[in-house]
Parts: structure tokens; sequence; C-alpha cells
């Protein structure tokens, strides 16, 4: 292989990566703050700073600041990578990672100010709506050109991901910024919206993380991937299924029951593609388990599947009507998101900075450091997921036992105060990870 | 290169559409998706309840405006606006949800959480007043409620002097919510249990009573039971119910008598509709017995005397088009527009100068607005006018009324008033 130099513009992805650094430090301590809200209501409330304006804060901050900055940045470094050529119009980079995250800011400002579309994951005020998916698009199409470049004729598995990933969430963001809060009504529009949000997580979040492990775990381990038949299989089923998903969201609603169900099937077979994505990334480290122990890159990657397994089979057993009577609706569903989204693809970002981040910027990090933050996030996104399924269960059957609903929701203030000391465990873990790398020896 | 170009094609554009098709714009054109109406409860013009299919309405005016700042604020994202036909939560907040009802909701506020409850039978369950406290101070009268304050939805974000324009607009949003539904609470069953006549007050279910007057009732009625709770303050329309002088208005039992502790079980289960008080049918039995045997301790009378028998009330008759000319017949005699108005609005000439023992003002029912504090059922109303309304100017019609047939005709007659327009 080239040394990185040839290839890859270095300020570039440190560009994205610096501010997706900003961005996790940034999204996870809105989540504090909601958290603690919970136990305390008075606690930071004032007109610009209740629960309503700063939770989506935290999850846009989240998927769209910290997820998808660094996403961005290791984008930059894969492509190149893998197709051996440089990343078609490179100059467009700076202004783009400019205006990317100029349009997050005002984004969240807006939502500060008031201004909310109404629908969960789109709420962004619509012209920082359509810059956001100016960028993206444009994004797309410089990888695209490069891909269409490429000197090598195989395309690697972290390609067909990163491929269907972008053209999926330009259309996906098309369709929840520009569709969604005009052209449907009442149960379609909740039924669309269903479809959204998943597209957002499914679509986006997940290949985009298995583009990055797909890429990162060999070059880290020095092991070729275990089988790529296993990789076609993942992929395609993925691609197949996942689609279809999004209205599990809202079971025994008015939306037609057929659709409804459908959404049930599509998430059981997921358990297909994240199965073969799991077997195949255990046995790429055959052999290679002293790598586990050795390189950062590899443990957090590892740690990553497991919570990405766990989560995700959670996420097809609880879109079964059975299951979701009692857990809808409650903290279970909460630990399904931060279980998949920060257990599996947070972590791998993360992971793949610990192996980009020296590269490009020619510094190292420290280990202790990296060892102790890569413990608070482990411990942290175990105590949040185990607690807040178990306190999920506990709310659910105590209202189908008939609780008053507000004991129902007393019930749950010491499990929040855990969930709490879960998430700042975490955050400090992430960021951690951020000063370590930033602050690394030359 | 092909296969680039395919996958982005087929895994890419391909699939998302193909389920986009199927999953949102398939269901979209299906007739069954597009409907615009709902299973409405109506009263009819003999005074009776009963289904209909009736129109959704689009939101309009001070609905409209309370719509986008529910929106705003991000109530949605602690309360959902739908009810599943499973877990029992038709009992617990009302008729299952239908697609007609969300017809004109763009976007649609469904929700994926409740952190608080459902809202989409919230429009009617609790008073305006309830709403203005619970928007300034919601612990005030709900002390474990995590719910945040809105002081910024008030005219003085620090003395709170009444909701501003927004925060009236909210409150008229949410008093609309599944009003398109009509009249289903007057006839919800789990407000329509009897639990009994009287409980035996023990020392474990005085205590038990205690600590679910301090956890549910203290905020508006006090800790005394005087009616200066914390939460007392915002009220504008009725004052909370001073519980030390023993005079209740809801009884099956004769005028000036105490009520039984069966009538203060049934007030508590039903609440007082149009009032802050809130129908506490979710609260289990024995607490809702309890607390009636607690309230008690605060007023003498009734450890100095018991309450007399109460009047038997037979089973309602069908309505009949001869019953409500009857009705109104009596209407005229006993004059009942003194008070109530001769438009039935409850601004009669002498409807000004009217107050309750306690010093208040208090407003005749509005026979047309629907919302009866006695209850909806031509029961309740039969009972009425054989009790009166202790501490009010509402006499007792016991003796008046000598026989079955007038009480139920001008029951009929007065229900008939609050008739839904076809």
């Amino acid at each position: 292989m080239e040394s990185p130099g040839e290839l890859v513009n270095n300020d570039l992805v440190k560009g994205w990566l610096q501010w997706g650094f900003f961005w996790s430090i940034f999204g996870p301590l809105i989540g504090i703050l909601v958290s603690l809200k919970f136990n305390y209501p008075n606690f930071l409330n004032s007109e610009f700073t209740v629960f309503g304006r700063l939770r989506p804060i935290h999850i846009n901050g989240v998927i769209f600041g910290f997820f998808t900055t660094v996403i961005f940045g290791l984008f930059y470094y894969m492509v190149p990578k893998i197709t051996g050529v440089r990343l078609y119009r490179e100059e467009w980079g700076r202004p783009l990672i400019v205006v990317w995250n100029l349009a997050l800011s005002a984004g969240f400002i807006g939502i500060l100010a008031g201004y909310n579309s109404g629908l969960e994951v789109a709420e962004f005020p619509a012209p920082v709506a359509a810059v956001l998916w100016l960028v993206f698009v444009t994004i797309a199409f410089q990888i695209f050109m490069t891909i269409s470049r490429r000197k090598e004729e195989v395309l690697y598995v972290s390609l067909w991901y990163i491929i269907a990933a972008l053209v999926w969430t330009s259309v996906n963001l098309l369709l929840g910024y520009f569709i969604l809060p005009y052209a449907a009504s009442g149960a379609n529009s909740a039924a669309l919206h269903g479809l959204f949000i998943h597209y957002t997580v499914g679509l986006w979040i997940t290949p985009a993380g298995l583009a990055c492990i797909y890429y990162f775990l060999p070059a880290a381990s020095g092991n070729p991937l275990y089988s790529h038949r296993l990789g076609m299989i993942g992929f395609w089923t993925l691609a197949f299924f996942y689609p279809y998903v999004g209205i599990h969201h809202y079971l025994f609603s008015p939306i037609v029951d057929w659709a409804e169900t459908l959404a049930i099937g599509a998430s059981l077979m997921l358990i297909i593609p994240v199965t073969a994505v799991l077997v195949n990334f255990y046995g790429t480290l055959k052999g290679r388990w002293e790598t586990f122990l050795s390189d950062f890159t590899v443990r957090l990657l590892i740690v990553g599947t497991l919570f990405y397994f766990l989560g995700s089979l959670q996420g097809s057993f609880e879109a079964m009507r059975g299951l979701q009577k009692s857990t809808h609706f409650t903290d279970f569903v909460i630990a399904h998101s931060h279980l998949t989204v920060f257990g599996g693809y947070v972590i791998f970002a993360l992971a793949s900075c610990y192996y980009v981040w020296p590269k490009v910027s020619g510094r190292s990090f420290n280990r202790e450091l990296a060892r102790w933050s890569t413990w608070l996030i482990v411990v942290g996104i175990s105590t949040m997921g185990l607690g807040l399924i178990t306190q999920g269960l506990i709310q659910g059957n105590m209202l189908i036992g008939g609780s008053v609903f507000v004991d129902s929701v007393a019930a749950m203030k010491p499990y929040w105060l855990v969930r709490s000391a879960a998430g700042i465990a975490m955050d400090v873990g992430v960021a951690l990870v951020a000063i370590n790398l930033l602050r690394g020896k030359a | 290169m092909k296969k680039a170009k395919f996958v982005a094609l087929l895994a890419g554009f391909t699939f998302i559409f193909l389920a986009i098709m199927v999953q949102a714009i398939i269901p979209s054109l299906l007739k069954e998706t597009e409907i615009k109406y709902v299973t409405k409860t109506i009263r009819t013009p003999l005074g009776e309840l009963t289904e209909v299919k009736g129109d959704s309405r689009p939101y309009a005016g001070l609905v409209e405006q309370g719509r986008r700042i529910y929106i705003r604020e991000g109530c949605w994202y602690c309360h959902s606006m739908y009810v599943r036909p499973v877990t029992g939560e038709e009992r617990r907040w009302g008729p299952v949800s239908q697609v007609g009802e969300y017809a004109y909701d763009t976007p649609h506020l469904f929700g994926t959480r409740r952190i608080g409850p459902d809202l989409s039978r919230a429009g009617g369950k609790y008073g305006d007043d309830w709403h203005r406290v619970h928007f300034a101070d919601g612990r005030l009268i709900v002390p474990e409620s995590i719910m945040p304050k809105f002081p910024w939805l008030f005219e003085n974000h620090q003395g709170l002097q009444g909701p501003s324009a927004e925060g009236q607009a909210l409150i008229a949003f949410v008093q609309n919510l599944g009003m398109n539904r009509g009249k289903w609470r007057d006839d919800f069953s789990s407000q329509n249990l009897s639990g009994g006549s009287a409980a035996l007050a023990t020392a474990a279910s005085l205590r038990h009573g205690r600590e679910v007057y301090e956890l549910r009732c203290l905020g508006c009625h006090g800790e005394k039971g005087d009616g200066q709770g914390p939460a007392a303050k915002f009220f504008v329309k009725v004052q909370p119910r001073n519980f030390t002088s023993g005079s209740f208005k809801f009884r099956t039992t004769p005028s000036g008598s105490l009520p039984l502790d069966g009538d203060l079980y049934r007030t508590i289960t039903v609440g007082v509709r149009g009032t802050a008080m809130p129908p506490w049918y979710e609260l289990p039995e024995g607490d809702r017995w309890d607390v009636a045997q607690y309230l008690k301790n605060f007023a003498a009378d009734f450890k100095e005397s018991v309450p007399e028998p109460p009047f038997h009330i037979p089973p309602a008759p069908r309505a009949t088009p001869e019953l409500l000319a009857r009705g109104k017949e009596l209407h005229k005699t006993f004059q009942c527009a003194t008070c109530h108005g001769e438009d039935h609005r409850g601004n009669g000439e002498s409807a000004a100068s009217l107050t309750d023992d306690w010093g208040n003002h208090v407003q005749p029912a509005d026979f047309t607005s629907g919302v009866f504090k006695v209850g909806p059922r031509p029961e309740d109303i039969y009972r009425t006018f054989m009790t009166g309304l202790n501490g009010t100017p509402m006499p007792s019609y016991d003796s008046i009324l000598p026989t079955d047939e007038d009480r139920w005709a001008l029951a009929y007659f007065i229900l008939s008033l609050s008739a839904d327009r076809p």
C-alpha cells in the first residue's frame, strides 16, 4: 500500500475529525443535561432550554453533529485508500467543512429559539435543512466521482456500504426535510415519518458504521476479511429488508395493519445481516486475537460489535406486537437506541479515529488514557442499556397492571439517576478519546 | 465500474423506492387512509346518547395556534397521541384511536414515547383552571410530575397572572384533543362504575387515606382541607371545595344532609366536569374509599351526626317526545330560567347575584354546554332535583316533583338542551 500522504488529503480529514470531536463532546453533553431533567425537572428550565427544545439538539447533535461529521472525515480517508485515487475535487473539501458545521450550529440555535418542524429527527428549520442536504449531496457526488475513477476493479465491501448509504440518505433527507412536513397528513404522515426515522438509523448510521468496521478491522488487525461472501449476504439482506422496518415505531396505531405487519417481518429478517456481519468480524480476527489487547482500534471495534449484536437483536424482537404491547413508549426503546447507536456505531467511529487520527496528524496518543476511556465507555453503555431495559419492562408492566400513570413515572426516578450516571461515564469516556487524540505527542 | 453503478442503482435507489412505494405511497392511496370521519358520541334531540358517524374537523383559530405552540415547546416528545387497543388503554385513556381523527394532522403528532400520559383524550378531562396550574407549576397538583414549568406562557413570568395569548391557545388546543369523538366521556365505562354506599374506616384505612390525600389532593384542597392549597390561587372559575363544613353538593341524601361515603367515592371517581377536579378512576378503588374516609375528618359534622337515608333512584326510562314536552312544561312552571336563563345558558336575571355558603359567586349551570358538574346521565340530573346542591342556591325539588315521571321528564328536557346538531 502507498503511504497515506500520497492519496489522502490529511488536512481535510483532520478538519472533519476536529469538528467531529467538538460535536462528540457537545451532543452527548446535551444528553446529560436532558437526562438530569428527569430527576430535577426545574434544572436549567427556561424558555430556550426547556426539555422539549434540548432533546432534539441531543439527538440531532449526536446523529448529524457527532456521528456524521466524524464519518465524513473517515470517508475522506477510506475512499481514496480503497479506490487508489485522490478524492475528486479536493478543493471543495474546506468550504464543505465550514458550511456543514455552520449550518449545524445555525440549526441548533434555531431549535433553541423554538423553530421545530414537529417531526422527530427532522426538526431542523427548513433553510438549515436545505444547506445540510446540499452539503450531503455534494459529498456524495465527490465520493461517487472518486469511485468512478478508481484503479481497483474489485469493489471492496466498505465501498458498497458507502455508495448505498450516500444514495439512501440523499433520498431520505429529501424525504424527511422537504416532503414529509408538507405532503402527508395523519396516519400517512406517521407512516412516512416512521420510515424516515428508521432510514436515518438504518440506512445512514448503520451502513456508514459498518463501512468503517469492514475497512478498519482488517486494516488494524492485519488479517484479511474472513469472508467476502458473508459480506455480500450481509449487505444485500440489509439493503433489501431494512427499508421496510420503519412503521414498527407505530404499531397498534391507525396506520394500515398490513404495513405494520410487513414492518415487523422485515425487522425480524434483519437478524440475518446482523449475524452475518458479526460472524465475519469474529472470523477476521482468527489467529490475530492478540491485537484485541495490543490495538485500541481492534479492541473498540470488537466491543462495539457486541453491543451492535445485542442492541440489534433487541430491536428485532421489540418490533413484535407481543413484546411491544408493554415495552413501547417506555425506556425499553431508549435502551435499544443507545445500545445500537452509541454502543455500536459511535464506538465503531471512535475506534476508526484511533486508527486514522495518528496517521493524518502524525501524533500518537496516551495508551493509559485510552484504556481509561474505553472502560468508562464500556461500563457506561452496559449500565445504561441494562438499566433502561429493566425500567422499561417495569413501567410497561405497571401500566398493564393498572397503575396510575404518574406512579409509573415516579417508579422510574431511581433508575433515571443511574441512567444519568451511566451517561456521564459514557460522555467522559468519549471526551477523553477526543482530548487524547487532539493533544497527542507529535 | 459496472458494479458500483449496480450497487447504487439496485441497493440504493431501487430498494428504497420499492419500500417507500409499498409502505407509504400505496397505503396513502387506499380509501381507508383517507377517511375523514370518526365514530362520534352525540346527544340526541331527546337527550339520550348515541354513536354516529361524524366529520373530523380541521384545526382553526386558537386551537390551530395552540397546536403550533405544542410543537414548538416539544410537548410531543413526552406525550403520545394515540390510544392502542391493547393493555387496557381504552379503559385508561378512552376510546381507541381511529384514522379519521388525524385527517387534518400535518405533521402527525403520534409520538414515540410516554414520559407523560397520552393526550389524545385529554380534552375535557380537566378544567381550564387545572391546566393553568399545570403549566405554571405542575408539581403543585401532581407532586411526582416531571413536566417542566412554563412561566413564559404567562402574562407575568414572575407573578404568573394568568396565561398569555400563547398560553391560552395551548390550553385551547389541549382542551380540543379528542373532541371530534364527541361526548364519549359522558358514556365512559371507567367512570360509570358504582362502588357501593359505605365503607368502614379503620386506623389503617385512615392512614392510607391521608397518604393518598397528601399526594393527590392537598395541592388544591390544602393541608387543613379548607380549599386553600398552594394551587388554589391560580383558580378563576371554581374554588377548590372546603371540606371543613361538611356541606357537600353531590349526594344521594336529602337536602342539608351529610353525604354517604359512596357519594364522596362517586365524586372522586367521576370528578367535577368543567372544574379543576379531575376524574380519579385511574386510582385504585381502595385509595378512593380511604381518601373519602380521610377527608370526612376535616369536618366535625361527620362526628356529630350521620347522613340521612339516601333517595332511591330507579333505572332511567327511555326518553320520548311526550316526556320531553312534559319536561318543558315543568321547566316553565318551576321558573328554572330565573337562574339558568331563558336561553338556558346559566345567565338568568338573578344569576349575577348568586353566591354559595362560602361567599364565592356561583354561576348557574349552562344547560347548553353539555358540561354538567353533577354528571351527564339522566340519573345524575334526577338526583340533583331530589337532593339540591348543598351550600348553593340550587334547592331540592323532592316534594315539588312528586312523581318519577315528572323527574325523568325534566331531566331529559335539560339534557336535550345540549343536543348536538346533526
